[in-house]
Formats: structure tokens, C-alpha cells, sequence
């Protein structure tokens, strides 16, 4: 496995989106302030209290008394005052009955408390609920403390309805004398002791004499509840702090009498929560009317609470949010995709749907990640082989076809003499060479008669595709190969046009010399074919392989601004420029997402857009968005305008390999005069809409025409007596292909085609006995219908 | 996972190319990732040649097929 639990948790714990708001974290019980004040905002009073009543050990002396220590740290300060969270309490309170918790089963210890201060009680508070005897020491009568200390509470119903709740716990009051006799009786008959620092001030220690962390003082005996003491020597109470204490050393109590270590995962700091502020507007404060707010007054004021989270990457990448959680849940779901055993694997879709484009680790205060996660995920489930076939086979086979014999192509600059080592050697990636052929030899040539020194070109694969589906050894063997490539040439410079080849190339070839073509093109006399614009407005889209690449982002830019236009930068740019859809190899393993991806893309760019990937360019205008690459102001196609190269939709699966194949015919015409023969095609008519079904389907138009060849050629077919058309089918590799055609002397008119990976006897080319056995023999039965 | 066993053509009067027979729903097995199904597929009596419906391959076995991939 990748990754083990250590090393999840140290994935989970860069995202603090499950941090608790400041409000809470600051709060000495932890309330869930931001629960409490959705509860309060719809108006669920009683849920509101439950949540209350749940947290706070004496609930109404708190609301009454606590210095709020959670509305100093609200971010609401800034944007119109902090919620009035102690007040919302107070009515959350005044206007309901308190929640019955059902009370523990007893426990066997005995524990003292000695002083009724804010610290005493809540200790006491807690424990009793928690099932332990108490026995509560006091000095006169058991509220007069805490009565001189907070004059609010005198005579306050609050005040009187915790003090019964406390004796309902079975807490038992005895008056007495609070000294250091009454601290050794008590750690003779008692199996712990809390002493409350500011009842009995005469026989507590100084703070500085008790543990810090645990209010241990010695023996089983902790001290807690030091009131403050002001310049004059007065005793300033702080509700907040004492109560706090009253909980920790109830805590450590507990953990003296269970015979546990008293500072083991206690106090674990969780990382901080990003509260992103960008659109929250002010709202003032709601000061109630009268005394104390009515519920339609609570209602609006909790109403103020931002809720705060952070979910800042969520909120900018489709596929975050299309699984409806975030990196910390990701990363569990993803830890246990590869811990199952038996069973289903239900994070593969989640794996195989992020881009790995990187922009949440950019935009992640803590530097999240998701890519890295992603990317040793699906390593695991390649080296353990359990990637679902078909997630990224189809673009595996392009990446085989870009890298084999119709498509790749080694070439040495033809001005050298035979074996000369050019200096430069052009590689303009798959993609480009794919839907732009003739751009790429203006670019290439272009490149030739201004660098000196030859320049080579390498028509293939980067192999970044392989290195997206996880397939480490095959991304290997590849490099290996351009590696080799590369020595032969002599260790020229590489040049490269796509951003994701830069990347591949990068970790391929890594003492290469290598150079994005944008920015060798600054350093040369511009072409003098490209545009000139006065003022045209181009929204920037960069590609997110090269959000890092500072070099790539400004020679873009220069360039735009040669031909006379003005790059525009959109909301998100540069360093933390979205996927257009093609990264990460989720156009061919969540297609949906990947469309989805484009079109919030697309949304986001006001003006035509200008790209210098070319995919990113194909898909964006296949969204319907206006998007011309950057080689259409450099060296603008003489048969299209603008409009019309902006709004041309990218080429097919199909075409794009034909035209790979075509430019590298044309490069070994126009180049070495040799002549190649073009593969001939059946000659297939197939209509727009199955043109585009075949696409969505990932089925090639050359599957289509081997289908129909196949069975032309054996009369294996299918013919339907209605209508006269024909069903063929033949499995070339995983997947069957199904075609539905009609022949008119030499034409073959192609209606419908379909897939499935499923092996059916007697279809494709899988055995044709009735009922025959399996290709590759016995395999266990599943279900009997 | 379960695939209900019978799958007629989607529409048409079908038979072989070859022995011009019509065609007839034959029990078969149909494997993926070392399961099998027992289907019945319209088939050509004499030299077996299957058909796989489009509705069948679009629907039920795509979903089997995810299903298996996942598991
Ligand atoms: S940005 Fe995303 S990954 Fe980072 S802490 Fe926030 S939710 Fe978590
Ligand atoms: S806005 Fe709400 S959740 Fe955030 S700190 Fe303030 S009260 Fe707490
Ligand atoms: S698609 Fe990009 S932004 Fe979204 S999770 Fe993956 S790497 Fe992060
Ligand atoms: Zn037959």
C-alpha cells in the first residue's frame, strides 16, 4: 500500500476544514457555537438548548457570568461587530426548558470538591453528570461565593435552577471549614480532591506550584479557579478562565482515578480554520429592543454567523465539490479504497476524477494536496491491479498510437550535414500536432530559419498520459526512450509547445536544457504573418501544467501584447488557473466531470478567450466558448478569421489521430521527399449525430471501418430482413465493438455503434460454438438468474 | 449482482449473413473479470454468430461491467 495509517494521518491533518471555528476553540467547554447558531437562525429553539445543555456543565450560570471569551476572535468583528453569542445564549435559555440528559450509570469513585467557586461547581457539574459521587465542601451557604463574585446571579432563577440540578445529581453539599486539615482528611477518605483557588484562597498554592497542563497540585490532588487580582489587590472575577480550569482538573480526576495517563492525547492542538472573508458584507449587530432578544430578534442576529468554514479549494474545482465533501474526507475514502480487502472499492470514480492540475494545493493555506493524493492512489491501484480497465485505456491506446509508427517521428534539422548535432530539437507534443498540424511546421519552420545551430523535431508522447493513470513503469520505459532520443541528438535544447510536455519532459529528461516555445519566440523576430490588433481584449487562459512556470505565463503575455492585444486576466490566473478537463486524464475517466470542469471555465472568462494549450483550446470551444490559440495570432490560419477560428470546435478522437499521421507524412514529404502511403479507408458516410455518439463513446472511426472491413470480408454479419441493414462486430483488443451500417454498392453508410468489455461468445471475434466456453477458459460462475 | 436472463434483439428481423438462418434466443455464458452470467442472446442456430443488443450493452452491462471494475 501506499500509504499507511501514519502517513494518512499526516495527509488528513493538512486540511483543517474540520477544525473547530475560533468561537469554539477559544470556548472553555467547546461549544459548538456555529451548530448553536444555525439552530438559533431557523428558529429550532430546542435543539439550540439540547446543544447548550449538552456543553455547558452549568448552563445558566455561564450564559449569566461568562466574559465570552468566543466573540473576541469572531471574524464577524470586522463586518459589523462580533456575534452576540453570551446574549443569544441567554435567549436561547430564557425561552426554553432544560433538555433531560438521561444520567449516567454509577461509577465506583468517591471524589471531593472542596469550595463552591465558578471552578468548584463546574467541576463538580461534570463529574456528577458523568456518574461519580461528589461530596461538595462549601463555607456559608453554598451560592454565596459565587453570588459576591457575579451580583448578576443573586436571586437569579438561573443561579437557583443549576444549584438543584446539581443536588438532583446526587451532589452532596456539606458546609465546612475549608483548610489544610479538611485537604488531608479529604485525601484519606476521598479518591481525589479538586481544591477551588478562589474559595479556598487560604490553603490553595500559587498557580505557578501546580502542573499547567494538568492543575495537578501533588498527590491526587488538583487545584484550580485562581480569580484575578487588579492593581488595587480587588478580585476580578473571569468566568471564562475559572470554569475552564474547573474542567481540567475535572479531567485529570478522572483520569487519576481511572489510572491513565494524565497528559496522553489530551490537549491535541488542531490546526487552524481558514475563514475566507472575500463577499461576506457587513451587517451591524442587532441590539435587542428590550431586555433581552425576542425569538425573531435571536433569529436574526444568529443569522450573522458567517457558519465558518474554509472549503476555499472546494469552492473553486468542480470535482471537489461533486463528491460533496472535502480533501480530509477524500483522503480517508481514499486510504480505505486501498485498505479493502474484500469488497468494493468506492473511491475509484473520486481517484480517477481529479485533474491533478494542483491549483487546491495553491490555493490551500496548508497546502493540500489533492493531486499528490490522487496521483499515489492511482499508482496503488495500477501496481496492485485493481484500476478498473477501462478508466484510462482509451487514452493509454491514443498515447500507444501517438508514440508508434503512423504518428512518431524522428527528424534532424535537413540543413545539417548527415550526422550534425542540431542545438534545438523541437517537440511539439501529441496534442498539438493532433488538431494543428500546419501551425506546427510554420512554427517549426519559423523556429529553423531564426535559431542557429539546426533544430530537430520529435513528433510523440510525452508520455504524461502515462504518469496520469498511475502507470509509473510505462511513463519510465518512455522517458527512457526520448532519453535515448535525446543523447543521439547530441543533448540539444528541447523546445517544447504544451505545458503538460514541459512538465513530462522535465522529470524525463532532467538535465536537459528545455525552453517553452513562447518564450524562445520573444527572444526572436516575430512572424510576420501574425495579427495586429488594435485593442482586442483576450481573456487569459492558462494552462494549469504551468501555473509555476513563470516564464511560460509572461512570454504568453508578451506575445499577446505584439500582435496588438490586450491580455485580460480573469478571477483566477496564473498560479491558480482551474483545468480546463483534459489534465489528469479525467476526460477519459469522468467524462462528465471533465465537461463540467471546461463549461465553469469557460464561465469564468468574459472576453474571447486566448489559450497556449492547445486541449485547453479544443475544449473550451467545444463548450461554446470563443477561444483562439495563441499559434492563431502568431500564425493565423489564411482561411479562417478570427470569429471563425475561435468558435471552430476541436477536432474528433479520430481526426485528431488522422491528422498526427497526416503531419507526419507531410514532414517526410516536404522534408525528405519520401512518399508514404496513406492507410486506405473504407469509405464510411457516418451522419453528425452518430459522428458525435461515436465520440461520446470513445469509439474511433477507424474501429468502425475494421469492423465493417472484418466483416465484409467474411460475410460475418448480422442482416436485418426489414430494412437491410447489417450488424458486425469485432473485439480488437478489450472491447467489443458493435456497428450498425448499410451498404450501397462501394459506400457503407454508418447508422449506430456501440461497446462493451463484457466477452460474448460467438460476438467479436470470441469463440462462435453455441453457448461456447470463454476465450480464456473457465471462470468461476457469478449468479444464476 | 444480477442480470436478468433474456435479451431479444432491440427491434428488426435479424439473421446470419452466412446461413441466412433467423435467429434464436441461445443460452450462453458472457464473462467479465473473472465472473460469468448466464444470458440467453439472440444467436444464429447453425454457426453461433451472437448479437449483443445495444440496449443490453448500453445498459445492464455497462453497470455490471462498473460494478465488477470497482470491485
Ligand atoms: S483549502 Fe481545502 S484542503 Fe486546505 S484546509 Fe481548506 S478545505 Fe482543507
Ligand atoms: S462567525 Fe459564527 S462560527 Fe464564526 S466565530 Fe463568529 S460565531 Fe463562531
Ligand atoms: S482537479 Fe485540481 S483543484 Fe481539483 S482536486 Fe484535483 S488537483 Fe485539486
Ligand atoms: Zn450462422
Amino acid at each position: 500500500m501506499t500509504f499507511d495509517q501514519a502517513r494518512l494521518h499526516e495527509i488528513e491533518a493538512r486540511c483543517t476544514q474540520e477544525s473547530p471555528p475560533g468561537c469554539q476553540g477559544v470556548c472553555p467547554f467547546q461549544l459548538d457555537v456555529r451548530a448553536f447558531l444555525a439552530a438559533m437562525t431557523e428558529g429550532r429553539l430546542v435543539p439550540a438548548r439540547r446543544i447548550l445543555d449538552r456543553a455547558l456543565p452549568l448552563p445558566g450560570i455561564m450564559a449569566a457570568v461568562c466574559d465570552h471569551p468566543c466573540e473576541g476572535v469572531c471574524p464577524r468583528k470586522g463586518l459589523g461587530g462580533s456575534v452576540a453569542v453570551n446574549k443569544l445564549e441567554q435567549a436561547c435559555l430564557a425561552a426554553t426548558s432544560p433538555t433531560r440528559i438521561p444520567p449516567q450509570p454509577r461509577k465506583k469513585f468517591s471524589l471531593a470538591v472542596m469550595g463552591a467557586g465558578l471552578a468548584g461547581l463546574v467541576a463538580a457539574a461534570d463529574l456528577a453528570r458523568k456518574g461519580y459521587s461528589i461530596t461538595l465542601f462549601h463555607n456559608g451557604e453554598p451560592a454565596s461565593l459565587l453570588c459576591s463574585r457575579f451580583p448578576v446571579l443573586a436571586d437569579s432563577g438561573a443561579l437557583r435552577a443549576d444549584m438543584e440540578a446539581l443536588v438532583a445529581l446526587e451532589v452532596a453539599f456539606a458546609e465546612a471549614r475549608l483548610d489544610a486539615p479538611l485537604i488531608s482528611r479529604c485525601v484519606q477518605t476521598f479518591d481525589a480532591l479538586l481544591l477551588d483557588a478562589d474559595a479556598a484562597s487560604e490553603p490553595a498554592p500559587p498557580p505557578d506550584d501546580v502542573d499547567a497542563a494538568t492543575l495537578l497540585w501533588h498527590d491526587t490532588v488538583c487545584c484550580a479557579g485562581w480569580p484575578s487580582l487588579n492593581a488595587a489587590g480587588r478580585v476580578i472575577p473571569e468566568a471564562s478562565r475559572q470554569a475552564g480550569e474547573g474542567r481540567r482538573a475535572a479531567q485529570t480526576l478522572e483520569r487519576i482515578v481511572g489510572k491513565v495517563s494524565l497528559t496522553a492525547e489530551r490537549d491535541k492542538k488542531p490546526g487552524v480554520l481558514h475563514v475566507p472573508l472575500e463577499g461576506v458584507s457587513p451587517v451591524p449587530r442587532l441590539e435587542a429592543e428590550a431586555e433581552g432578544y425576542t425569538p425573531d430578534e435571536a433569529a436574526r442576529e444568529a443569522g450573522r454567523c458567517i457558519q465558518c468554514q474554509c472549503l476555499i479549494c472546494v469552492k473553486e474545482c468542480v470535482f471537489l465539490q461533486k463528491h460533496k465533501g472535502y480533501p480530509r474526507t477524500y483522503a480517508r475514502q481514499a486510504y480505505n479504497n486501498a485498505s479493502i480487502v474484500q469488497g468494493f472499492h468506492t473511491a475509484n470514480t473520486l481517484i480517477n476524477g481529479c485533474a491533478l492540475c494542483g491549483q487546491c494545493e495553491r490555493l490551500c493555506p496548508e497546502r493540500f494536496s489533492m493531486a499528490d493524493l490522487c496521483r499515489s492512489a492511482r499508482e496503488d491501484m495500477v501496481e496492485r491491479n485493481y484500476m478498473p480497465p477501462s478508466a484510462h485505456e482509451f487514452a493509454l491506446e491514443d498515447m500507444e498510437s501517438a508514440c508508434g509508427p503512423e504518428c512518431a517521428l524522428v527528424l534532424n534539422d535537413i540543413g545539417l550535414d548527415k550526422g550534425g548535432k542540431p542545438s534545438w530539437l523541437f517537440f511539439p507534443g501529441c496534442q498539438l500536432t493532433a488538431s494543428r498540424g500546419e501551425q506546427t511546421l510554420e512554427l517549426y519552420e519559423h523556429l529553423r530559419s531564426n535559431l542557429s545551430g539546426g533544430v530537430a523535431l520529435t513528433l510523440s508522447c510525452c508520455g504524461i498520459p502515462a504518469q496520469w493513470a498511475g502507470r509509473r513503469a510505462d511513463f519510465d520505459r518512455h522517458a527512457a526512450e526520448l532519453l535515448r532520443q535525446w543523447e543521439n541528438f547530441g543533448r540539444p535544447t528541447l523546445i517544447a509547445a504544451c505545458a503538460s510536455c514541459l512538465k513530462a519532459l522535465r522529470s524525463a529528461l532532467p538535465e536537459a536544457g528545455l525552453v517553452s516555445a513562447w518564450e524562445i519566440l520573444t527572444t526572436l523576430s516575430l512572424p510576420p504573418g501574425r495579427r495586429h490588433y488594435d485593442a482586442f481584449a483576450l481573456s487569459i487562459h492558462d494552462p494549469c501544467a504551468a501555473r509555476f512556470d513563470a516564464a511560460w505565463l509572461k512570454s504568453v503575455r508578451a506575445l499577446v501584447r505584439a500582435c496588438g492585444a490586450t491580455p485580460e486576466e480573469p478571477r483566477l490566473t496564473g498560479e491558480t488557473t482551474p483545468c480546463c478537463g483534459y489534465g489528469g486524464l479525467v476526460f477519459c475517466a469522468a467524462p462528465d466531470v471533465a465537461a463540467e470542469m471546461s463549461a465553469a471555465r469557460a464561465a469564468d472568462l468574459p472576453h474571447t478567450a486566448l489559450a497556449s494549450c492547445i486541449m485547453c483550446r479544443d475544449r473550451l470551444a467545444n463548450q461554446d466558448k470563443a477561444c483562439l490559440h495563441l499559434l492563431d495570432l502568431l500564425f493565423p490560419r489564411p482561411s479562417m478569421s478570427d470569429t471563425q477560428a475561435a468558435a471552430a470546435r476541436g477536432p474528433s478522437f479520430s481526426t485528431r489521430r488522422a491528422g498526427r499521421a497526416a503531419l507526419r507524412r507531410r514532414v517526410l514529404r516536404e522534408y525528405l521527399g519520401r512518399q508514404t502511403l496513406e492507410r486506405p479507408a473504407e469509405r464510411l458516410t457516418v451522419p453528425p449525430q452518430t459522428l458525435t455518439r461515436l465520440e461520446e463513446r470513445h469509439i474511433l472511426l477507424e474501429d468502425v471501418e475494421s469492423v465493417v472491413a472484418q466483416a465484409e470480408r467474411g460475410g460475418r454479419y448480422f442482416e436485418n430482413l426489414q430494412n437491410g441493414r447489417r450488424l458486425a462486430s469485432s473485439r480488437p483488443r478489450h472491447v467489443t465493438f458493435w456497428v450498425e451500417y448499410s451498404r450501397d454498392g462501394e459506400t457503407v453508410m454508418v447508422h449506430d455503434a456501440w461497446m462493451h468489455r463484457m466477452i460474448v461468445p460467438g460476438a467479436g471475434d470470441a469463440g462462435t460454438t453455441p453457448g461456447g466456453r470463454h476465450e480464456t477458459g473457465q471462470t468461476p460462475r457469478e449468479n444464476m438468474p | 449482482m444480477s442480470m436478468a436472463p433474456d435479451y431479444p434483439p432491440d427491434s428488426g428481423q435479424w439473421v446470419c449473413g452466412v446461413c441466412r438462418r433467423p435467429l434464436e434466443q441461445i443460452k450462453m455464458q458472457i464473462f467479465y473479470l473473472n465472473s460469468a452470467f448466464d444470458v440467453s442472446l439472440p444467436s444464429c442456430p447453425q454457426c453461433g454468430l451472437t448479437m449483443t443488443p445495444k440496449s443490453l450493452a448500453e445498459g445492464k452491462m455497462l453497470e455490471v461491467e462498473a460494478l465488477l471494475e470497482d470491485k
